[in-house]
């Protein structure tokens, strides 16, 4: 195991939001100290230091305690969605220059003559080519011209470029070339910063490959710039601990790869909350989960199988919010690196309510933010809000949020939403709070349709663990409209994404392109394969401090029938059983689409490895120790709209701690200071460990 | 007509069920992507999802191919005529004749009844651009076959499969009767697969809201989309507007194709369309079938559309479409169809040129005038049979406030493209560039996107290439005072000695040749003087416009590193330059 040194044990979470950096501070006895401080965009280690700052007083510790501190960083993604990474250069095959800006032709949507392309990252200028060619069986069909390379760098220097990105047509199968090349840029231009598409993820498709190394080095200079500034300010600070970076695939990274391997961080922030809510259904057994984090501007849900988040091999990342459908393209940036499989929709608290010109009721993506924020804010809107909708049903305290906090009058948001919504409709106020509420849980069941139905996994056999601002508000909600009978909300919601952090471990992606019939693979190649990747996976870990008995190897194998170009990924042991793997495919074939064809030929494409470092002092929720503040709340009655078109009910106000007593029958409602948890009629809900709430319900059809 | 009762009676779950109804549309079109076996399916993704009522209308489709939308209502009818009450749960039925509903022989419609108790509820559809029907030419996709019966294995409506099972005399008659059989017969899979997930899903609808009241909701959904339409014609300026665009010949002799287009805008938000005074049907495989010709026509139209209007039937219903008989837009049998999606798009400019002079601020400047299909068929170094259908794509006229897109799908479709690594790992083929054309944009204040190039080196020893072009003769046009686009180009290359070949065409290809292929550029939209001038400096810069180009066509002086001469800028741009 990884050696921590006595008297350094604090461990602390950090997630830099769009608008607030949560901090999680974690001790090794089970307690936690939390802290919300707002996001400062044009510097975000600023308010980073300031949330560490505040956690270590209220723990009352020395900044040198800390031992480790694991970050969720928007800075890739932002500097993508921003446009504002590096001046980056393209070296490609010649011929191949424009690859990047064709990409895969498709739009997200039809019938829209106003679309804008999304502009590639590297403009048509700074991409060059070299005079060289790889066949698509390895073979060399033109040498590379190594003068066609040193021209390139010549005009790359002259532009003033920051970083290169070299991507080969083929170099998936013999990457001599791309070697050759980028060796030659090192030599002569030492100080530019540069991504091999084969030091990536070496797979095929040349546009996907392109892009990945492209984003790569895009963000190589701000990445680098975040992380020296953000080391030079916790040192300012006293804390001298590692910093591990949250990668797309809810595993950390050690700074040295996040420096050089920035695109795999792209996901960072919402990874952690899904790594978390992994961990939590181990301690609660509940291995197969419905992951749902619904914020302020957004949902978002992910599976959790077996305990491990599920994970896509490529994805698109896009500006706004995401489409939840996979196969509708286009609209973004593709990454073909490991990443947690999230559907994201544009349904969060802030979502705006309005009424097309058909008449019909819709809800988002437009969002208020939380500036001028909900109407129930008073900051100059009037433009009602899903915030807003529950608020008039009565969800929400009236008159203050965020433990008293935040001021409210439910008053602006029944005439927002009378104004807005109800009078159009010719609906009361009421029904149309409902349509809002509801409207927006039929957007966020949608995310859960695209993780769940889409794969071929049926939402009613998993729990869905809700957390986020506005997640135990509607988890119950969502649920039922998937035929989902129990939900658990886990502790600390407001901030679980930095606390999930604390539970993540250190993994490292691997893979080798193969591309063969799995019926007759040539004697010791994958495992000529698999021992070259557990070396690249111990020397990467090595370097991170990980014993070699801290090591472990986790290998998949992407698996397709002939002629296919989609691949199913299944778990593989390290001894390759071809014929164990042909039917771990079938099987996972006939669970996503129904049916299977046995017998038929499959393609092995990639075999995969991920290099896990297992650490003792992950965040262990069975010991969590949940402070005061977050037990305690309101009591008493509020009445409360749950049906539309039913009477008001009172619903029981009751503080997280009641639960730990006795069970509560819904109606009821428990506040605390970092979220709103309902528990509907019909509902029954009590303490379920590690500081959940778990939320039965009868069936009943709302 | 159903009125809005249903939905004013509750906004609410219409609007949940119309949500539900797009994302299972989008579900069974994903399960074709990924379970289909051949490229021009899974990788250029020529396919598309729909649900239709008990009645055949309609009420949603996925996120595909536009240009079968409105060619379903044909089909659905031969189907309905010929299975109504003959049909159990898991049967599907195919289709492919164009003169029983189809388009072309390569598109195969399966339709799955979806059932509430015994009755038909809806209708699982998935159209899939098969790699090869049979027929004279790989790919079954030839522009210059004469009549049908050269154009592959013709599929009346059949039952395909019985509860589940594919039937045991059709499986091994289409297998024997097309070049390809292993993807034939696996896409035919795939699209069962895809019609049971909208199957399942529907079924979890009846469930929840029970089937008598989703029937409703499908009438609401159809009505909800047909008063949105109308209520949105009804601001169009009323009169007729006429506009005539042209395809450069059939390939059998030189007279272009003309079509013509008179567009009524009547008060009441309805459309009428009349195609009287285009070309008489020809000789060469480019006649358009009704259905494919008013399905063009309402994609056309529903590009001027707001985009909150669903893709349902009820958008048809404003719209009235009439091709006189024997023309190219409406041939008698049998007159050869396979490359009617040409005439198609054809259809689509012409009622753009329509369109924008009652829309002018929505409606782009001509396109690249439709993909390009590259087909080469042979056998490959193990004496394996080999098919590439291959999808060129272009860009986007110029539009109202913004340049054209550049390497993007026609509008009428929603067309992706075939990696070169896979396309090479699978096929005896070479591909040495895929690129923009510099300069093929044409010039105008909003430019028009740039062409593609795509150029394909033969590996094996001989291949049959048939290739399916045009906007060789008759560039894209312009709007506004933009100039066109440029024209498209096809050169076969034979020891170093370059040769101009016709844009439809089929010949033989030997080893070591080299096949360039140059998609046309958009055209460009308003006076290219007025483009501002950093624009074009962009564009030379970026290799785009080249700097005598910048001259000539929008009066800017500009050095190949993009630096601007203001001073020579402004006289070119006065009257004096000009001239």
């Amino acid at each position: 195991m990884r050696e921590t040194r006595v008297g350094r044990d604090a461990r602390i979470g950090v997630d830099v939001g769009g608008t607030f950096t949560d901090v999680v501070l974690a001790l090794p006895d089970g307690r936690i100290f939390v802290n919300k401080t707002t996001t400062t965009p044009t510097d975000p280690g600023e308010g980073v230091a300031i949330g560490i700052g505040a956690v270590l007083g209220d723990a009352g510790l020395d900044p040198h305690d800390v031992a480790e501190i694991v970050h969720g960083t928007t800075v890739a993604s932002n500097t993508i969605l921003q446009k504002t990474g590096g001046r980056t250069g393209l070296l490609t095959t010649a011929g191949f220059r424009d690859v990047l800006e064709i990409g895969r032709i498709r739009t997200p949507g039809m019938f829209n003559l106003a679309w804008r392309k999304p502009e590639p990252l590297v403009p048509r200028r700074w991409r060059l080519e070299a005079s060289e060619r790889i066949a698509a069986d390895g073979g060399v069909v033109m040498p590379l011209d190594e003068e066609s390379v040193r021209r390139a760098v010549t005009t790359f220097v002259t532009e003033q470029a920051e970083a290169v990105a070299v991507c080969f047509i083929n170099s998936y199968v013999n990457d001599a070339h791309e070697r050759r090349a980028a060796a030659i840029i090192r030599e002569c231009a030492p100080s530019l910063l540069l991504t091999a598409s084969c030091d990536v993820l070496p797979e095929i498709k040349e546009y996907e490959r392109t892009s990945t190394a492209v984003v790569n080095a895009y963000l190589l200079p701000a990445m680098r710039g975040y992380l020296s500034n953000l080391a030079e300010r916790l040192a300012v600070l006293g804390v001298t601990a590692p910093i591990q970076v949250m990668a797309s695939n809810g595993g950390m990274i050690g700074i040295e790869t996040a420096r050089d391997r920035p695109v795999f961080a792209v996901g960072s922030g919402p990874a952690g909350g899904v790594a978390g809510a992994a961990r939590l259904g181990l301690n609660l057994g509940a291995k197969d989960l419905i992951v749902f984090d619904m914020g302020g501007t957004t949902a978002k849900a992910a599976i959790v199988e077996g305990g491990e988040p599920q994970i896509v091999t490529e994805y698109e990342f896009r500006d706004g919010i995401s489409a939840p459908s996979r196969f509708i393209k286009g609209a973004g940036y593709m990454l073909k690196v490991p990443a947690i499989d999230i559907a994201e929709v544009g349904s969060g608290g802030g979502s705006i309510a309005r009424i097309d010109a058909g008449g019909l009721l819709v809800v988002g993506p437009e969002s208020a933010g939380g500036d001028p924020g909900p109407a129930c804010y008073g900051l100059g809107t009037d433009l009602p809000t899903v915030t807003d909708a529950n608020m008039v049903l009565g969800f929400l305290n009236p008159k203050s949020l965020a433990g008293g906090s935040l001021r409210v009058d439910a008053e602006l948001s029944r005439r927002a939403i009378e104004t807005h919504v109800a009078r159009p409709l010719r609906l009361t106020v009421e029904d149309a709070a409902h349509g809002i509420r509801q409207v927006a849980n039929v957007n966020m069941a949608r995310a859960i349709r695209a993780v769940t139905v889409e794969r071929g996994k049926d939402p009613r056999d998993l729990t869905l663990m809700a957390f986020g601002g506005g997640g135990p508000l509607h988890a119950v909600d969502v649920a039922r409209l998937l035929g989902i009978r129990r939900v658990l909300i886990s502790p600390v919601s407001g901030v679980f994404s930095a606390a999930g952090m604390l539970a993540a471990e250190t993994i490292h992606e691997f893979v080798r392109p193969l591309l063969l019939p799995l019926a007759a693979l040539p004697d010791g190649i994958v495992q000529r394969a698999i021992a070259s990747m557990n070396a690249d996976g111990r020397t990467a870990l090595g370097k991170e401090g990980y014993a070699e008995t801290a090591v472990q190897f986790r290998y998949s194998a992407d698996v397709r029938y002939s002629g296919q170009s989609s691949q199913l990924t299944v778990p593989i042991s390290a001894c390759f059983d071809a014929p164990a793997v042909h039917a771990a495919f079938e099987r996972t074939y006939l669970e996503t689409f129904g049916y299977v064809t046995a017998g038929e030929p499959a393609e092995l494409v990639n075999v995969r490895l991920g290099a896990i470092g297992k650490a003792n002092e992950r965040l262990d929720f069975g010991a969590l120790q949940l402070d005061a503040r977050a037990l305690a709340g309101e009591t008493g009655q509020r009445p409360v709209s749950f049906i539309r078109g039913a009477a008001r009910m009172p619903a029981l106000l009751v503080a997280r701690a009641a639960l730990d007593k006795a069970p509560i029958a819904g109606p009821a409602i428990v506040e605390s200071y970092d979220t709103t948890i309902v528990v509907p009629p019909h509902c029954t809900a009590s303490a379920a460990g590690c500081g959940c709430i778990a939320i039965e319900m009868e069936a009943f059809d709302a | 007509m159903p009125d809005a009762t249903a939905l004013l009676d509750d906004p609410i779950t219409f609007a949940v069920v119309k949500n539900a109804m797009d994302a299972i549309v989008d579900e069974v079109a994903y399960t074709v992507v990924r379970t289909a076996r051949s490229e021009i399916v899974k990788d250029v993704m020529d396919f598309s999802a729909a649900i239709c009522d008990a009645k055949g209308e309609m009420v949603a489709q996925a996120k595909t191919i536009a240009q079968h939308l409105g060619a379903i209502p044909e089909a659905m009818a031969a189907v309905r005529a010929k299975w109504n009450g003959k049909l159990e749960s898991g049967d599907a039925i195919i289709v492919n004749d164009p003169y029983s509903g189809g388009m072309h022989l390569p598109d195969i419609f399966m339709f799955l009844p979806i059932f509430d108790g015994g009755e038909i509820l809806a209708w699982a559809v998935v159209i899939c651009h098969h790699t090869d029907v049979g027929g004279r030419v790989p790919g079954s996709n030839a522009a210059d076959s004469t009549e049908i019966f050269q154009e592959g294995l013709r599929i009346p409506p059949l039952k395909l499969f019985h509860a589940g099972v594919m039937d045991e005399a059709l499986e091994p008659l289409i297998a024997l009767n097309v070049r390809v059989p292993d993807r034939v017969i696996g896409d035919l899979r795939a699209q069962y697969a895809a019609c049971q997930v909208g199957a399942r899903e529907i079924g979890r609808l009846v469930a929840r809201y029970g089937g008598q009241q989703l029937r409703a909701y499908f009438d609401a959904l159809l009505a909800y989309a047909e008063r949105m339409t109308r209520a949105e014609i009804a601001t169009w300026p009323p009169g007729t507007y006429r506009f005539a665009d042209q395809i450069d010949s059939d390939g059998f002799s030189d007279d272009p194709v003309p079509l013509m287009v008179a567009v009524t805008v009547r008060e009441d938000g309805s459309l009428k369309v009349d195609w009287d005074g285009s070309s008489k049907q020809v000789k060469a495989a480019i006649n358009s079938t009704l259905s494919f010709t008013k399905s063009n026509t309402f994609l056309s139209v529903r590009c001027a559309l707001r985009g909150d209007i669903p893709s349902n039937a009820g958008v048809f219903r404003c719209i009235d479409v009439s091709a006189p008989e024997g023309t190219v837009l409406n041939p008698h049998p049998p007159a050869a169809v396979a490359a009617r999606a040409l005439t198609g798009y054809r259809v689509m400019d012409t009622m753009f040129g329509a369109l924008a002079q009652i829309v002018p601020h929505i409606i782009p400047a001509a396109g690249e005038g439709g993909n390009t299909v590259v087909c080469l068929g042979g056998r490959d170094p193990d004496n394996q049979p080999f098919i590439i259908v291959d999808m060129i794509s272009g860009c986007w006229g110029g539009r109202p406030d913004q340049d054209g897109i550049e390497a993007i799908t026609n509008p009428s479709q929603n067309l992706s493209n075939t990696p070169v690594e896979v396309l090479e790992r699978q096929h005896p083929v070479r591909i040495e560039d895929y690129g923009l054309v510099p300069d093929s944009g044409g010039a105008g204040k909003f430019r028009g996107g740039l062409g593609l190039r795509r150029s394909y080196r033969l590996l094996a020893d001989e291949a049959i290439l048939q290739l399916r072009s045009d906007r060789l003769r008759f560039p894209p046009y312009g709007l506004n005072g933009g100039k066109p686009g440029g024209v498209a180009g096809n050169w076969l290359v034979r020891d170093d000695a370059k040769r101009a070949i016709p844009g439809k065409v089929t010949t033989t290809m030997q080893r070591g040749e080299l096949l360039i292929h140059h998609q046309a550029g958009g055209g460009g939209h308003g006076d290219p003087f007025a483009r501002a001038a950093d624009a074009v400096a962009r564009d030379v810069r970026n290799g785009k416009v080249s700097v005598a180009a910048a001259r000539t066509h929008y009066g800017v002086a500009v050095d190949a590193d993009g630096t601007l001469d203001e001073s020579e800028t402004v006289r070119l741009r006065t009257a004096s330059g000009r001239a």
